[in-house]
């Protein structure tokens, strides 16, 4: 009895249109059902399961408007330069991913869900598979589960299903498990041992950063000793970064494009107005308009999120906390701010946006026709983590020559990804958005080609090989490597 | 009495600090509601919350509280020690 003859089942039908296929009640189901297991009381798991619901109901509010007012932007810069533009931002490329899995996008759910229990799996059997973090990062699993399924049914369309759903979930439970693994030394290092690891999206790169910073640089020339201008400290708020990034860069995509064409994508000939671009309404107003209204959905699209995530871990968290105590969590990439230099975190904000600039005029100069505008949480996110962990290694040098070539990859990385995956599933294509998070540049646009090529094979020889890099990393230290000294053993 | 947690996103961090709090509370036994929200969202309703958790990098962010509510900054979002700590020393209990 195989998965996909249940499938076929007529109970499964019904089951299938009305929850598998609809996230907002699929995962609802799955978090009602961990708290019942979990024993918490029928009025809490009632209110829970509902937040769950509408949390993820206001996400796709958020995620469509993204998408609608992109869209004639989108249009414009295809139509009058051939370019395929894109924002590399997580919720974008959750967006425009979703937009491609079409009825598919639930099948996301199913990866997300497989991912976490073969996590739990490789940590309950540590002593074996020499994984010590469970990934625990709510959002960031919603983010790469959805991307990872994106590539894989991209790369392997038989496999565009449930079954598929379940290797994706392999695939991307792997890849938390074992790259969360990876920052323990570099976080142990860091925060003197406060017993956590990353789980976010830049843990390759962190693990690559902890090694090679102290080589570019002095640590003890650094960042403490450097005074930021306080203006600087406006972009810790996202509805200011993401307002002001959009500012910058629709406003010159539009001016570019110009008054007269925008009056006319906004107002077709023969058709109904779109009601963005009233006659009466001057240029600038409409450019600022447009601007901010991508931050409006944004603000949206993470209420949501935050909404349903706190469900979802609170669920995840007790399932864990139940079955395996004494593991080391793999958390937010915030989490290590508080250990580094106070400036760090916008320092290393502002050489990846400097590192961004340049790749994105590059890919003007030579005449791409991918065209990548920068989103607040990459540039953000990625570069200030990079550069907490360079400075505390390498200084100051490090923490700027690390962050710019960061942002650079993050561009051209995301641009090759968007081409490579451009046509994206069953003739949806990919358009508008890519994940644009560090590791989502490198690692798993390569894991995308391989899987192109080598097809199922290909995806469990990656999962193979992420597996035997716990084993390397425990036979260079054997003896300190189970040894973990964080006062808060409770997860 | 009513807590928040804030952070930089309203997303990763506020919610594990949340997460924190609500365990410490409960072990010190005091009754609690906790919210958790990004920090720009937060400056708008601080007051009306007895005590706020932020990491320690973002506490100037928080320099119109009015002195009834405790901005309580944090080096390692993770620790139920420092937390409880913290706490401690804010409700001036031992």
């Amino acid at each position: 009895m195989d998965i996909n003859s249940i499938a076929n089942s007529g109970w499964f039908k019904v089951f299938s249109d009305n929850i598998l296929t609809k996230p907002e009640y699929f995962i609802s189901l799955i978090v009602l059902i961990c708290y019942l297991f979990l024993r918490r009381p029928i009025y809490e798991t009632f209110a829970g399961t509902m937040k769950c619901i509408i949390g993820i109901m206001i996400w796709n509010i958020g995620s469509g408007g993204l998408v609608t007012t992109f869209r004639p932007i989108l249009a414009g810069l295809n139509d009058r330069f051939k370019m395929n533009a894109a924002v590399i931002d997580p919720y974008f490329g959750l967006s425009a991913a979703n937009k491609s899995l079409g009825s598919l996008a639930s099948m996301v759910m199913i990866a997300l869900m497989f991912a976490f229990l073969w996590n739990l799996l490789l940590v309950a059997f540590g002593k074996i598979t020499k994984i010590r973090t469970l990934f625990l990062t709510g959002h960031i699993m919603l983010q790469q589960a959805t991307t990872a399924t994106f590539i894989v049914f991209f790369a392997l369309p038989d496999y565009a299903n449930a079954t598929g759903a379940i290797i994706v979930g392999l695939l991307v439970g792997t890849y938390q498990a074992v790259f969360s693994n990876l920052t323990v030394e570099a976080c142990n290092n860091l925060t003197d041992n406060a017993g956590f690891a990353i789980g976010h999206q830049q843990m390759g790169a962190v693990w690559l950063t902890d090694k090679i910073a102290g080589k570019l640089g002095n640590k003890d020339k650094n960042l403490d000793n450097i005074k930021l201008p306080k203006f600087l400290s406006i972009f810790n708020d996202n509805v200011v970064t993401a307002g002001t990034l959009m500012l910058v860069f629709f406003g010159i995509i539009m001016l570019i494009l110009g008054e007269p064409y925008m009056r006319l994508l906004e107002n077709p000939l023969g058709k109904a107005a779109t009601g963005n671009f009233a006659p009466t309404l001057s240029f600038a107003a409409y450019i600022v308009n447009r601007s901010l209204t991508f931050s409006v959905f944004l603000f949206i699209l993470m209420s949501g999120v935050r909404m349903f995530v706190a469900e979802l871990t609170t669920a995840f968290q007790g399932i864990s906390d139940k079955f395996i105590p004494g593991l080391t969590p793999a958390v937010d990439c915030a989490a290590t701010y508080g250990f580094g230099a106070k400036n760090a975190v916008v320092y290393g904000f502002v050489f990846g946006a400097i590192g961004q600039f340049i790749a994105i005029a590059g890919l003007l100069i030579f005449h791409s026709p991918v065209m990548i505008i920068t989103g607040f949480v990459p540039v953000f996110f990625d570069n200030a983590t990079l550069a907490v962990f360079a400075n505390k290694r390498g200084g100051v040098r490090a923490a700027t020559i690390i962050p710019i070539c960061c942002g650079m990859l993050q561009v051209l990385g995301g641009a090759l990804a968007i081409w490579f995956f451009k046509a994206g599933i069953n003739g949806v294509p990919l358009s508008g958005g890519w994940h644009g998070n560090i590791d989502w540049d490198t690692i798993w646009p390569a894991f995308g080609v391989f899987a192109n090529t080598f097809k199922l094979f290909g995806v469990l020889a990656l999962i193979v090989a992420m597996l035997v890099i716990p084993q390397l990393q425990y036979r260079k230290n054997k003896a300190n490597y189970f040894n973990q000294l964080g006062d808060n053993l409770d997860v | 009495m009513k807590v928040l947690a804030a952070c930089g996103n309203g997303m990763g961090s506020s919610q594990m600090i949340k997460m924190k709090i609500i365990k410490v509370f409960k072990r010190l036994e005091i009754d609690v509601d906790v919210d958790h929200l990004s920090v720009g969202e937060a400056k708008s309703v601080i007051n009306s919350y007895d005590m706020v958790f932020v990491s320690e990098s973002l506490v100037s962010n928080f320099s119109n509280a009015r002195s009834k509510t405790k901005i309580i900054g944090l080096r390692n979002l993770l620790s139920e020690v420092e937390i409880e700590g913290k706490i401690k020393e804010a409700l001036n209990i031992k």
